[in-house]
């Protein structure tokens, strides 16, 4: 809300420049700044235009040659509404405009510009862009503007929070520094006045809470004095006539919502506050038609809607230049309504934005009398009746405060007479009983509900910076352990980063269709996404993972490794996932390459390595045995722990990736399975043999069918059973079938033998490299290779 | 043979050892200590002396070969560091050039690490960490935190509803704070990160999905105190010990009274720029005393009890942090942004 400096000063003495003004209001949490200063400018001279040509460039710019009195300036200028003759604000290079603007010598098409002419808005003065601001034609050339401009107002901009409705007005800016300057605050005057009732006047929804009609007559609609139009212009608001202007000024000044009527439009006598008929419809002042709903509140005659409550109103009842008789309004309604009507409509107005933030119930009485005094001064007309209708019995509220309370909640102490005279100059009224003061609260300010809520006027007209910090605050409890899945999670995440991962965060949601490329199912559906983006929530992270993999792909990158750990939402609810994407090569090559050009893909055995690499001991890798369908059916297995499948990896399907060249690594753990085994917790130390270890290597052949890890098995079993092999590693696969036979595959092992008592002979180790091949035969028909 | 020859020998020795080198030192060694050599050649003679010269004479000459011998040791010590010096400055490399490593460099997230950094400057003022579900029923989203049916932030508009049930997705973290204190009873000293949800068209400071941390105290003679005190010492911690700290008055349904906190701008020192909007000041976390409501709905007595709580915007502040002015580049995932982290 825009506010102005000098208005603000007819309600409350004080003695701060703006800028010192706003500085003072935000620390009390009214975020306030300077939109335009009383002089926003330096170095900013009366001018006259001397000569007007086009510029040879461009249609929409002249050169201007003007006059300070002393010196000609050549000005490029783009406004339209200048001529030759008139005084206009130059500013010289060097001039700085608001929002620190510096005027400097530039070329402008072409042609050099020696300043600037300046529109009001240019020099802060007005919202209104475009033309130039034209001079009165005596004034004297040479002069600096602001000694030229008489009354130079400022303006601020006042942001408030939603439960500080009473703020949004002259008055209650005014107020709230009278709180904290403690300053009484003074009304405008306004005379009372002795007439009739009206009869024709009736309230039927419980949405109107009070409801003030008056009937004005023999009023004279013309342009509004200019100190009206000076206000509305500056808080934003188009000037129409003197009575619609009027009841705009009343609430800009004291924040109360007014709205005339002209009576002689009325289909009947009658007036009526009630909820719309459902689809009835209005045609509201901004020439838009509305579609009205059974919720929605409005004031009508008998025959038809003339105004959405609170909101805007009706076309057809609207004051215009042939008006003489006006019915004016001054009413409280349902905030909440107001809201759902405004949001509804998808209208919002100065006027529903005061409701929704609530009213005060007093001020309704006393913005319909300023209001009607006006209109007696400006437009001449007299009031004939009133009528003043209360659907509720008001009353304020009371609210017992206990000082002790003050000092728990805020952990400092405020003097009890410092206390109440904050609280009086915010307009509350006390009672002192012993160790209590019962507050009673102004009908403006209907945010402060209970105790807390003064507690919080105390300390906040107190200021925050008055509370000290203390550094002895710290009762160091002992910081809990991160759960076991966040612990299990960064493991991965510190491992994965040092193999070359990067870690990503996508967002949670899905569109249907992205899905269906996995063959993933959806579990939870958004029920009012903004954009088919937002349909469902992820079953997955490889959606995201997918994505961002491409992204980086068509970026050109060569190599892309991810990972991600976030929640995912699937048929077990929502789960915490990780998971991580790789594609392309592994190594960076690097200049001392020679010899150790390995060509090297993330395939299905580096990605099994990393994860073999990263997990948890008592994770096992073991066959797949319902591969999700984004996998390669063979190129895939799956991750166990005790003895339940808590995630899949493998090479992603050949359908997803399509026209990509080489395979994708894809992995997802589900963490949400996996809890803290206290076995593998503490590692149990078992002492090792000093003794050498002998070292052979063996080829064997077996059949490509065999399953790897039934070989393994054997070996494993082998070292189980306690004797002197004790370690084995796979080195070399060898698949030339025309070396080794149709059908069969070659392994080459490495096996470490020691016997932890003694050094090993030749004969022993040979003796027992022939116990594992006779096994390997009889088991697997896995022999030697010659 | 007298003592004058000795000493004459010794000071000949030191010459010859002071200008050898690594060759030559050895044939010193020899020539003085060796079978044949000056000393052994006297020591050999003194059977010739009579038994007071025989002492005399070998003593003196015993002290020379000590001290001829550990001369030359701490020679060839010297020489043969000078060697290797040598030698080394020839192996010399060029450290500006390409160290080679297989792995490219991995990242981390910038919202994860800020989550990680805040968490952990919070674990050292003696909180714990706690988790929350990210779909949440409208009690513990807004009805537990004093946010009533009519109040604006229920409105449909920013609240995502999952379908057929009446659930939703967290708007805030703060439901972490009605989980927290429905399992425990106070103190409570826990903070509260994660994943929040708007609905909303996104746009450079807006995105549908962001990150939270909430934090909650409560316990008895927990004080708006004690709150600016762990805020003001998070914030030095986070951004530095000197940074300006404003605690300005706001409004939250569930904390009362309430504030904003802003940070002195780290880029323009407080003098107005881009960043901060030429105010000055940026706005990182709203906070506030927690409303006794919210301590009624999870039966806490709000007479004996109170607490604070806050809500740090870790998007906001990483965003402030290192100068990133669109929301959506966190969630881009371009290599080019995250490996810069």
């Amino acid at each position: 809300m825009k506010v102005s400096y000098n208005l603000l000063k007819s309600f409350v003495n004080f003695n701060l420049s703006p800028k010192e003004l706003s500085d003072m209001l935000t620390p009390i949490g009214i975020e306030t700044s300077v939109v335009s200063s009383a002089c926003g400018w330096t170095n900013v001279v009366t001018a006259k235009i001397l000569d007007i040509q086009k510029h040879p460039e461009a249609d929409k710019l002249s050169l201007c040659k003007v006059s300070d009195g002393l010196n000609e300036y050549k000005i490029v200028c783009g406004a339209e509404n200048i001529t030759v003759g008139q005084i206009v604000p130059l500013a010289k290079i060097g001039a700085i405009l608001p929002e620190n603007f510096h005027i400097k010598k530039s070329k402008i098409r072409g042609i050099e510009s020696e300043g600037m002419l300046c529109s009001k808005k240019e020099l802060g003065l007005s919202e209104e862009s475009g033309s130039i601001y034209i001079l009165d034609n005596k004034t004297n050339l040479g002069l600096a503007l602001e000694n030229v401009l008489e009354n130079v107002d400022s303006v601020l901009n006042v942001e408030i929070t939603t439960n500080r409705g009473d703020v949004l007005s002259h008055l209650g800016v005014a107020r709230e520094i009278g709180a904290k300057l403690k300053k009484i605050v003074t009304y405008p005057k306004t005379k009372t006045f002795n007439v009739s009732g009206l009869n024709c006047l009736q309230i039927k929804s419980d949405l109107c809470l009070r409801y003030i009609g008056g009937i004005i007559s023999g009023v004279k609609i013309g342009e509004s004095p200019k100190w009206i139009k000076d206000i509305l212009e500056k808080s934003g608001i188009r000037s129409i006539n003197n009575i619609v202007d009027i009841t705009n000024y009343v609430m800009l000044e004291l924040g109360q919502p007014l709205h005339a009527f002209d009576l002689s439009k009325l289909l009947s006598k009658n007036i009526v506050v009630r909820t719309a008929n459902e689809l009835e419809k209005i045609t509201a002042l901004d020439d838009k038609e509305y579609t009205l709903s059974s919720q929605m509140l409005v004031i009508a005659d008998d025959k038809q809607p003339i105004a959405i409550a609170g909101v805007m109103g009706g076309q057809h009842s609207g004051i215009d230049e042939r008006t003489e008789t006006v019915f004016l309004e001054s009413a409280i309604f349902d905030s909440v309504s107001i809201r759902k009507t405004s949001k509804k409509l998808n209208l919002s107005t100065d006027s529903s934005y005061r409701f929704e933030r609530g009213v005060s119930w007093d001020m309704a009485e006393i913005a319909f009398l300023r209001a009607v005094n006006l209109i007696s001064d400006i437009a001449g007309g007299k009031i004939e009746a009133r009528e003043d209708l209360q659907n509720i019995k008001y009353e304020k509220t009371s609210i017992v405060l206990r000082i002790e309370r003050v000092f728990k909640v805020l952990g400092y102490k405020i003097d009890e007479d410092e206390i109440m005279e904050i609280l009086r100059y915010l307009g509350i009224y006390l009672q002192l009983k012993s160790e209590v003061i019962i507050c009673t609260v102004p009908s403006w300010r209907n945010d402060i509900k209970e105790e807390v809520d003064l507690i919080e006027e105390i300390v906040r007209i107190k200021g925050y910076d008055t509370i000290p910090v203390k550094k002895t605050h710290a009762v160091c409890l002992p910081a809990s352990q991160d759960s076991f899945i966040c612990e299990t999670a960064k493991v991965f995440r510190v491992k994965l980063n040092s193999l070359g991962f990067s870690e990503v965060l996508n967002c949670s949601f899905c569109e249907i269709k992205e899905l269906e490329k996995f063959g993933l199912k959806y579990s939870v559906k958004i029920a009012n996404p903004v954009s088919k983006e937002n349909e469902v929530l992820r079953p997955s992270l490889l959606p995201g993972l997918y994505k961002n993999l491409m992204l980086n792909v068509s970026q050109g990158a060569e190599s892309v490794a991810l990972f991600e750990h976030g929640k995912i939402f699937n048929e077990l609810g929502e789960r915490q996932a990780f998971a991580f994407i790789a594609f392309g090569q592994v190594w960076q090559e690097w200049w001392k390459w020679e010899g150790q050009k390995i060509n090297s893909k993330y395939d299905f055995y580096f990605g099994g390595g990393i994860i073999k690499n990263i997990m948890p001991k008592n994770f096992l890798i073991d066959q797949n045995l319902n591969p999700e369908m984004c996998f390669h059916t063979g190129k895939t297995a799956s991750i166990m722990c005790k003895g339940k499948v808590i995630g899949q990896f493998g090479i992603l399907n050949p359908y997803i990736i399509q026209d990509l060249k080489e395979e994708i690594f894809y992995c997802q753990i589900d963490l949400s399975f996996i809890e803290k085994d206290k076995n593998f917790d503490t590692v149990q130390y078992k002492s090792f043999s000093k003794l050498p270890l002998v070292k052979r290597d063996i080829s064997i052949i077996a059949d490509k069918e065999l399953p790897f890890f039934k070989i393994e098995k054997v070996i494993r079993s082998i070292i189980k059973s306690g004797g002197i092999l004790k370690e084995y590693s796979l080195f070399s696969v060898y698949t030339d079938e025309t070396k080794i036979g149709a059908g069969k595959i070659s392994y080459s092992f490495r096996l470490q033998y020691r016997d932890d008592n003694k050094t090993l002979t030749d004969t022993e180790v040979n003796n027992a490299m022939n116990n594992l091949l006779e096994k390997l035969d009889y088991d697997l028909q896995v022999k030697l290779r010659e | 043979m007298n003592n004058i020859n000795i000493e004459e020998i010794v000071k000949e020795a030191t010459l010859q050892i002071k200008d050898a080198n690594l060759e030559s030192i050895e044939n010193i060694k020899v020539k003085y200590l060796g079978k044949n050599g000056i000393l052994t050649q006297i020591l050999k003679s003194l059977s010739n002396y009579s038994i007071e010269d025989k002492k005399r004479i070998g003593s003196i000459t015993n002290k020379a070969k000590n001290d001829i011998e550990n001369e030359i040791e701490l020679k060839k010590e010297t020489l043969k560091k000078a060697m290797l010096e040598e030698k080394m400055q020839k192996e010399k490399l060029d450290y500006s050039s390409n160290f080679y490593f297989p792995f490219p460099k991995g990242s981390f997230h910038p919202i994860i690490q800020a989550i990680e950094d805040i968490s952990s400057v919070f674990k050292s003022l003696g909180f714990s960490i706690a988790q929350g579900p990210e779909i949440e029923t409208e009690w513990y989203n807004f009805e537990a935190l004093n946010i009533s049916g009519n109040h604006p932030a229920r409105d449909t508009q920013d609240t995502f509803y999952l379908d057929g049930a009446k659930e939703l997705l967290r708007t805030h973290t703060s439901p972490g704070q009605i989980h927290v204190m429905e399992k425990q009873k106070p103190p409570i000293r826990v903070i509260v990160p994660g994943k929040v949800y708007r609905n909303e068209a996104s746009d450079a400071t807006h995105f549908s999905t962001f990150h939270q941390i909430e934090g909650l105290a409560v316990d008895e003679n927990i004080t708006f105190v004690d709150l600016k005190a762990v805020l003001s010492d998070f914030i030095h911690k986070f951004f530095g010990p000197s940074v300006g700290i404003r605690f300005r008055p706001s409004h939250f349904q569930f904390t009362e009274p309430s504030s904003e906190v802003d940070v002195q701008c780290i880029f323009c020192k407080g003098k107005g720029c881009n960043v901060c909007k030429n105010s000055g000041w940026v706005e990182i976390l709203g906070c506030g005393m927690v409303h006794p409501n919210v301590l009624k709905a999870v039966n806490y007595d709000s007479e004996k009890y109170t607490g604070y709580a806050f809500g740090i915007g870790v998007e906001r502040v990483t965003m402030f942090k290192h100068g990133i002015d669109d929301i959506r580049l966190f969630f881009e995932n371009d290599l080019r942004f995250l490996k810069q982290f």
